[in-house]
């Protein structure tokens, strides 16, 4: 499946904390598209791995992990608003 | 689902944050996300350090090295991880016995003439003249089952080769002065091409087989030489019609790669960076493109349709089912 992931971590004490952890995991899975937000192709087993090494980061009661879920890239309509880039690509 | 990464930039390839992090020169960094990667293509010069390839060893990502010229040079091979003595004893009992070793070779090259022949017909029915060329492959095709050693399979198989090269100036609509195979380096536009695409079919075959239990050293087509992966050259035998020449031939009628994309001189020619790009994307699309597999009746990508062709394999070496190379059904 087609994902994109976007975290909000509550910056007081220990944000800073979680919020490098965070981000730090999901960029071994996703490719990281913006701030906060990632995107990427997964599998259904790979998505319980990367949810189950985040819960050990983010605090339950004051951040917050959202995920668009979509069954393949191609029923996802992207568009880009001003500058276009094209971080996802595998070429390099 | 996993991705392969093609980097062509030079710069620094090293571990960061858990993840592989190539930087080039200039500072541009980009992120291999590492859980969903299976292989990397390297093009450019780039630095590593013996950190970053415990990382990938760790990960079992397997590295294609190329060179300058786009030539492949070897891969990083990770730890295996899939072992299995059996199989392994199986492997070579096969290799050793000259009529088993026989058998899988034959395999081989009836299903890559046939797909050479899908190719050639795809194409005469698209108005090409190429009754002449499928005749004598044709003819050929029927002396394999009676061939006893395997230099007389592999003159057979340079015959049917000879023969499907020289069709390929009525395939391609460029004007091409494609007259014969010329490796090391390679002499034209063509030679060039198919040059680089077998090396990268080899290298994706490595992949694939790294994924099974098989053992890439010994093979049956080829000779099991030293130095080098030889099974692979014995499974991209099948691939290179279906996934190689194909491409080939779309991109050079589609203009999609012209004269200006290659770098000649008296002797050699090579695909400059751009063109080689443009390719590699191409190849890629390719290997994901997927097809209704007949007998497992699900989608299945190009790739896997190569580790299937290792399982099969390993299925006749395990005297389960007799082992039968892979013929284009669409």
């Amino acid at each position: 499946m087609y994902i994109i992931l976007v975290y909000d971590i509550e910056m007081d004490e220990g944000g800073a904390k979680a919020s490098r952890r965070v981000f730090k995991t999901c960029k071994k899975y996703l490719t990281h598209i913006q701030k906060s937000v990632f995107e990427g192709d997964i599998t259904p087993s790979l998505l319980q791995k990367l949810r189950i090494e985040l819960d050990k980061f983010i605090r339950k009661d004051r951040d917050s992990v959202l995920v668009f879920k979509s069954r393949e890239e191609r029923w996802l309509q992207k568009e880009f608003w001003g500058k276009e880039d094209d971080k996802t690509s595998n070429f390099f | 689902m996993a991705e392969s990464f093609y980097l062509f930039s030079n710069g620094e390839l090293q571990r960061k944050d858990n993840v592989l992090r190539i930087t080039a020169s200039d500072g541009r960094y980009k992120d291999i996300k590492v859980e969903m990667t299976q292989d990397i293509y390297l093009f450019g010069e780039v630095d590593l350090n013996t950190k970053c390839l415990n990382y990938a060893g760790q990960l079992s990502i397997p590295i294609h090295i190329f060179n300058y010229y786009g030539s492949y040079t070897g891969s990083f091979y990770p730890k295996e991880k899939n072992v299995s003595g059996k199989l392994l004893i199986e492997q070579v009992n096969h290799y050793t016995d000259k009529y088993k070793r026989l058998e899988i070779a034959k395999a081989f090259i009836e299903a890559a003439s046939y797909n050479i022949l899908r190719n050639l017909r795809y194409y005469s029915e698209r108005g090409r003249d190429l009754q002449a060329c499928m005749t004598e492959i044709k003819g050929l095709r029927k002396v394999i089952p009676r061939t006893e050693d395997i230099n007389e399979l592999m003159g057979i198989e340079g015959c049917i080769r000879q023969a499907y090269y020289n069709s390929w100036k009525d395939i391609i609509n460029q004007e091409v002065d494609f007259e014969k195979r010329v490796k090391r380096p390679p002499d034209n536009m063509i030679n060039a091409l198919i040059s680089f695409v077998n090396s990268l079919i080899y290298a994706t075959c490595l992949t694939e087989i790294y994924k099974t239990q098989l053992h890439p050293t010994v093979s049956y087509l080829h000779s099991a030489g030293e130095r080098r992966f030889s099974l692979c050259l014995d499974i991209s035998e099948i691939f290179k019609p279906l996934i190689g020449d194909r491409l080939i031939f779309s991109m050079l009628n589609k203009n999609m790669l012209t004269e200006k994309d290659f770098e000649s001189q008296s002797n050699f020619c090579y695909l400059k960076d751009n063109g080689r790009k443009r390719l590699l994307q191409k190849y890629d699309e390719d290997l994901k493109r997927t097809i209704r597999h007949k007998v497992l009746n699900k989608n299945v990508s190009y790739r896997y349709l190569i580790r299937l062709e290792c399982y099969k394999l390993i299925k006749h070496l395990m005297s389960d089912k007799k082992y039968e190379g892979f013929t284009i059904w669409w």
